[in-house]
């Protein structure tokens, strides 16, 4: 009893419903419109897995884990809903009011909305749209980021060519098309897109840029021996007038740039990302002069062994950035308290291959997770598929608990989001009255 | 009596809050009016409302014929944040733009209750007297609904989320927690911009009213 209300308490401490300012952090790395963070401990953690041809029923699922110390259910999957098909699942993103949950397929290009508040340890798929690449001639449909009663979804390919030149797509909370906006191809522009991220002190949308459908449905393998192929990466992140929706500057960043973390401190003005190919981070900041500037600013283990950084998590002050690798399996935390000169202060490997990487508001949890795409992850006895729990002294990563998803037939495991059982909406049970 | 109390308390409360949120200076220069698309969000959502007289009418009577600022609210919110930030905000603009004149005829305020248990046709005319006393220059409406089921027809057409207190034995006098919007409404009844609290910049929402004026084509000397 004492341990639900002290959860209510700090999830009530958490819950600045009304008043949001640039304080965002997965939990620190979502949209800054997302007023409703989990600044206590998590209840739940939601995995987007890929669907494995022969294991389970093959498709792509939200799987729901128990992530609340003490309870019966501790590290184990209580829940998942498939989605009956197989289309490369892969990121995703809360609304701004957090009751739902969109989630991507690469492949397919379907967009999944599922209900997280009705009862948030059962999530339900409540809408599939289906008619992204027809209606904005975009494909795969990578992330989602909440705006004012909208979502942002940034897409990474395109319908004619299957390229990375792409465009974003603006959706409302009822799943219908608001309007697209293509990536800049002029004044330097690639035209690639990859990922989102807000500041609206600034008024600024900051996007970076990956590669099409033809590079990432491509076998690993083949992609690295095909120097064409590997012509066709990112290698810019565009500065936008959020209001506007119009690009401003168009920053040079060699390397497939990735992930955008915003520090989430109020009145900072920067962002980090890491590069995949070159392996740098890459820190985003206004000059004396206000104007944006792009530096890489350090290295992520030795670019020479090309460790491929994949996805980064910025802790809530600001001050610490987990990193993980994919090929040598190391998460990686760096000392930001000087983001212009980024220092590696911990290292350990917590797997064969490992993806995302999401942390509690306080920071004292790390979720791993190991799948990065289905034909570029590891094969044989290094292709391991889990999520892998830990908790966080400052000093070093201890094993919390772990879900083998291949063993439990689940598929491989891609992006997290945490949940809480206290979110749950008003008004259901009571329409009546 | 209880209820006008509670309404003054909040009345006096409030201010530092939203003069703390208003002297926040933008820290970018807005775009220009006119110079940027507000996109068709959503259509404003049909359905029947409480005016402050208590008569039931249509609520597209109160979202069409007008640009409409539209605040959803409950009177009891005791977030410095929250509500009282959304009407002491919308409180601000309207003596801006009655100050400015040449607009009052072309736009209208909405403050709309989720509160019906509480907030009934006589709390939402006192609560607007606090912030809309004289009745004067842009016609501001404090609306509420006669029950849960007709409410949620217009939270659902809104995607406004009302959630449920963490305490389940809290008493039905607590905080109805959700996330501060308010709506930017064309003439048509079409949503054209969402604010929440991060994006509650007054000169903002000055510029948008701006640009909807002049796509209907009017002239702004």
């Amino acid at each position: 009893m004492e341990t639900s209300k002290t959860h209510a308490a700090a999830w009530l401490g958490a819950l600045v419903l009304c008043a949001t300012s640039l304080a965002a952090a997965d939990e620190t790395c979502n949209s800054p419109y997302i007023g409703n963070l989990i600044k206590g401990q998590e209840d739940y953690l939601y995995v987007w897995a890929l669907g494995e041809k022969g294991l389970g029923d093959g498709s792509d699922k939200l799987v729901t884990i128990d992530a609340k110390p003490g309870s019966a259910k501790y590290g184990k999957v209580i829940h998942k809903v498939s989605v009956g098909s197989r289309g490369e699942a892969h990121h995703m993103g809360l609304t701004d009011d957090r009751r739902f949950l969109w989630a991507g397929g690469l492949d397919d290009s379907k967009i999944y909305v599922f209900d997280i508040a009705k009862d948030p340890g059962r999530p339900r798929l409540v809408k599939t749209i289906a008619d992204l690449p027809a209606k904005t001639g975009y494909v795969g449909p990578h992330t989602f980021y909440a705006l004012p009663g909208r979502m942002l979804v940034q897409a990474l390919s395109n319908s004619k060519d299957h390229g990375g030149v792409t465009g974003m797509a603006v959706y409302n909370t009822k799943g219908e098309l608001v309007t697209t906006y293509a990536m800049p191809t002029d004044n330097g522009g690639d035209g690639y897109g990859y990922d989102v991220a807000v500041n609206p002190q600034k008024n600024v949308l900051l996007t970076s840029s990956f590669a099409g459908w033809n590079n990432y449905m491509m076998d690993f393998g083949k992609l690295v021996k095909d120097p064409e192929a590997m012509k066709r990466f990112g290698s810019t992140m565009v500065v936008w007038d959020l209001k506007a929706m119009k690009p401003t500057k168009i920053l040079s960043v060699p390397g497939a740039p990735l992930e955008i973390r915003w520090s989430l401190k109020q009145g900072d003005n920067w962002a980090v990302t890491a590069t995949a190919l070159t392996s740098k981070i890459w820190l985003i900041k206004q000059d004396a002069s206000g104007d944006w500037q792009g530096q890489a600013v350090a290295d992520i283990g030795d670019p020479a062994k090309i460790p491929l950084p994949v996805d980064i998590s910025i802790s809530a002050d600001g001050k610490g950035l987990w990193v993980n690798t994919f090929m040598d399996g190391k998460t990686r935390y760096f000392d930001l308290s000087n983001p212009a000169k980024p220092v590696q202060a911990y290292e350990k490997v917590t797997g064969k291959q490992v993806n995302m990487i999401s942390q509690s508001w306080d920071g004292k949890r790390v979720y791993v997770s190991s799948s990065l795409l289905a034909n570029w992850d590891k094969k044989g006895a290094d292709n391991e598929q889990f999520v892998r729990a830990f908790n966080w002294n400052g000093k070093e990563l201890t094993p919390a608990f772990e879900v083998d998803f291949l063993e439990q037939k689940l598929g491989r495991a891609h992006h997290m989001k945490l949940g809480s059982k206290a979110l749950k909406t008003a008004f259901n049970d009571a329409v009546q009255r | 009596m209880k209820e006008i109390l509670v309404l003054a308390a909040l009345l006096l409360a409030s201010p530092g809050a939203w003069a703390q949120h208003a002297a926040q200076e933008l820290d970018f220069v807005p775009p220009a009016p006119g110079t940027y698309e507000l996109q068709h969000i959503l259509r404003a959502p049909e359905g029947t409302v409480l005016d402050g007289e208590g008569e039931a009418k249509r609520f597209s009577r109160f979202t069409t014929g007008r640009i409409t600022v539209l605040s959803l609210i409950y009177t009891r919110c005791g977030d410095g944040r929250g509500c009282p930030l959304a009407s002491y905000m919308l409180k601000s603009l309207k003596a801006r733009i009655d100050k400015r004149g040449g607009w009052s005829d072309l736009l209208r305020f909405v403050s709309l209750s989720f509160d019906p248990d509480h907030d009934t046709p006589a709390v939402m005319r006192a609560y607007g007297g606090g912030y809309a006393p004289d009745r004067i220059g842009l016609p501001w409406h404090f609306l509420t609904t006669r029950s849960h089921r007709e409410l949620r027809l217009l939270l659902d057409g809104f995607g406004q989320d009302v959630w449920m207190p963490a305490d389940p034995s809290a008493p039905a006098t607590g905080p109805l927690p959700h996330v501060l919007k308010i709506f930017l409404i064309d003439r048509h009844g079409s949503i054209r911009e969402i604010y929440t609290t991060s994006f509650l910049q007054p000169q903002m929402v000055l510029n948008d009213i701006e640009t909807l004026l002049l796509e209907d084509g009017a002239r702004l000397d």
